[in-house]
């Protein structure tokens, strides 16, 4: 074989272990080992540190108790991944407006509500879900735990070798090896999340939800942060750029692979929307508000208007109305009172998109009307926590 | 010989700054009985017990106040906060911003600024406004609230606030500790203090 030949060869081989997924549908995950014991004196300790914090967060005022959506999740997730692997996890849903799940060492799954508000379906979620499952049969956490330990075992002694001979050289060769030892861990990090995009694909394909969500997940996130970032006045991001320090594949390309991974001839599967709209539906009031009181208007603009692809309904109309209200220039109040009207005409009975109607109302200058919308919403909630307050607003403006 | 001179030299100047520097710059003791100014503002305070008033300030127009460290009891006078100003300093003002206080933010919205400015600078999204009540507060007409919320250190804290617009400016005091002891053993001076609280 010629140089080039073997240097392409090479090559090959480097950007096939760096980029590990191919064009396939992902390939069925593999037979499930069983019941799942710690080995080892590393990863006997960090179960043993996990069942700590696990016990700590059981009582964590921050974990949301409500029996019906953890079951929920907990059925979503052995839909995705089969009865006999999702008992080896516990879920936790955790009050957190952020997108994130995540895996621990023994297999304790944190969702943050953030999550659940963003998904628009139970395909969606079981992606998301089956994602996180992978991390933990493939032990990720160990073998990632592992290798920085090897990593900085390295530079320690790389740093007491190069000590003993201080020339420029010597300095700079330590450098290198710094570098060099840090892009791997964090590439081995995102290796972990290629791999378990892979498995978490592996399972949808099996499972009887359709797997092309996956792909919709990354690229619901990538119109988000483009919609934040364009109402933030900043520079469009770059979807497709790998940070040195990034500890997850860009979104483009997940976007991507996920989308190659998904097994063609299921796209006419269930992607369960109206199961996760109907248990959500509870929740749903509360973690828009939690994403409106972020102040991040493009990002929450873009995540409600994605919610009402399916149709709007009073909640979405009203938690558009509070997002303008709260941004409050007076081109926002305007249509703030459009969208109030438009929730209050969908249902009469929603006392806070009477209170939004009424003060984005009186900061228009029309106080009659607001006043109106405001008796409306005492007489539909008289024991609301400002209550007192909006009473008093009432005749202190009524003779104007 | 001399470049180790310099070195012990600029040292002991260094040290000396140092000293110099720290009482101008350490914690004040606010003693009973005086009357202080709060926030480089037009605002006095009388208080009835010591208290500490912390160096650090969380934006402008602010000053903090504690007795146990600001983890475990925290005054934050808001001494006439402007339109167009949000009521911390932002960390990044283009990538983070805050919530402003506008000209036409009403007085029934301010405890929906306040949470809207924990949420988002804190990240969190455990917080509850639990009452909202008209009062009186630096001789105006002004509203008064209480509210909890869970930080990132799992803590739940309770606060109680005081508010009022005068002059198109937001003047405020809250007051957040800990709902486990510390919140009740404080608010007591707390209200105490606030009702010293008096425009020059």
């Amino acid at each position: 074989m010629s140089r080039i030949s073997w240097l392409t060869a090479i090559c090959a081989t480097i950007f096939a272990s760096t980029t590990p997924l191919n064009a396939e549908p992902a390939p069925a995950p593999p037979p499930f080992a069983g019941f799942y014991q710690p080995q080892g004196v590393d990863e006997i300790g960090w179960w043993r540190e996990d069942d700590e914090s696990e016990r700590r967060l059981a009582a964590s005022p921050l974990v949301i108790r409500d029996e019906k959506l953890s079951g929920y999740l907990k059925e979503v997730l052995c839909r995705a991944v089969g009865d006999d692997r999702c008992n080896a996890t516990r879920i936790y849903v955790m009050r957190e407006p952020t997108f994130n799940a995540t895996m621990s060492f023994n297999g304790t799954m944190r969702v943050f509500s953030g999550l659940l508000l963003r998904m628009r379906n139970e395909a969606e979620l079981a992606a998301v879900l089956g994602h996180e499952f992978g991390h933990f049969e493939s032990r990720h956490g160990l073998n990632r735990f592992k290798a920085a330990r090897t990593g900085t075992d390295v530079l320690a002694w790389g740093a007491l070798l190069a000590s003993m001979g201080p020339s420029y050289d010597t300095r700079r060769t330590y450098q290198s090896m710094e570098i060099s030892v840090y892009g791997n861990l964090y590439r081995y990090g995102r290796d972990h999340e290629r791999e378990a995009d892979l498995l978490g694909l592996g399972y949808l394909n099996k499972s009887s939800l359709a797997p092309q969500a996956a792909s919709h997940v990354w690229q619901n996130l990538m119109g988000e942060i483009e919609a934040s970032a364009v109402a933030k006045g900043l520079k469009k991001p770059k979807f497709n750029a790998i940070a040195f320090t990034a500890s997850h594949p860009p979104h483009g390309e997940r976007a991507a692979y996920l989308t190659a991974l998904a097994s063609p001839d299921s796209s006419t599967r269930d992607y369960g929307a109206q199961r996760y709209g109907e248990t959500l539906a509870e929740w749903l009031p509360t973690f828009l508000d939690d994403q409106i009181k972020l102040n991040d208007f493009g990002g929450s603009e873009y995540i409600i208007a994605n919610l009402a692809k399916d149709g709007w309904t009073a909640t979405l109309w009203n938690a558009r109305g509070e997002l303008y209200r709260t941004r409050g220039n007076q081109r926002d109040l305007v249509h703030a009172v459009q969208f109030y009207s438009n929730a209050i005409a969908l249902d009469d009975s929603l006392a806070i998109a009477h209170r939004g109607l009424g003060l984005s109302l009186f900061k228009t200058g029309e106080r009659t009307r607001g006043q109106q919308a405001l008796a409306r919403y005492l007489e539909l909630a008289p024991d609301s926590d400002d209550a007192k307050m909006i009473q008093m607003m009432l005749p202190q403006e009524t003779p104007l | 010989m001399n470049a180790r001179f310099f070195r012990g030299g600029a040292l002991a100047v260094f040290m000396s700054l140092a000293c110099a520097m720290t009482p101008a710059n350490a914690h004040k003791l606010r003693e009973t009985g005086q009357t202080f100014v709060v926030a480089d503002s037009d605002v006095t305070v009388t208080p009835s017990r010591d208290w500490n008033r912390l160096n650090g300030k969380v934006g402008k127009r602010t000053e903090t106040w504690t007795l146990d460290g600001e983890q475990l009891n925290d005054i934050t006078f808001f001494g006439g906060i402007r339109a167009g100003d949000p009521l911390v300093k932002e960390r990044s003002k283009k990538h983070e911003p805050l919530p402003k206080f506008t000209s036409s933010t009403l007085l029934v919205e301010v405890p929906e600024l306040l949470e809207g400015t924990y949420r988002t600078y804190k990240e969190l999204a455990a917080f509850r406004l639990l009452s909202v009540e008209p009062g009186s507060f630096l001789g105006s007409e002004g509203v008064y609230f209480t509210y909890e919320f869970t930080d990132v250190d799992q803590l739940t804290r309770k606060g109680e606030a005081r508010a009022a617009i005068i002059e198109g400016r937001l003047y405020m005091v809250t007051f957040d500790a800990p709902r486990l002891h510390y919140f009740d053993r404080t608010v007591a001076d707390f209200r105490t203090l606030v009702d010293t609280a008096k425009l020059r």
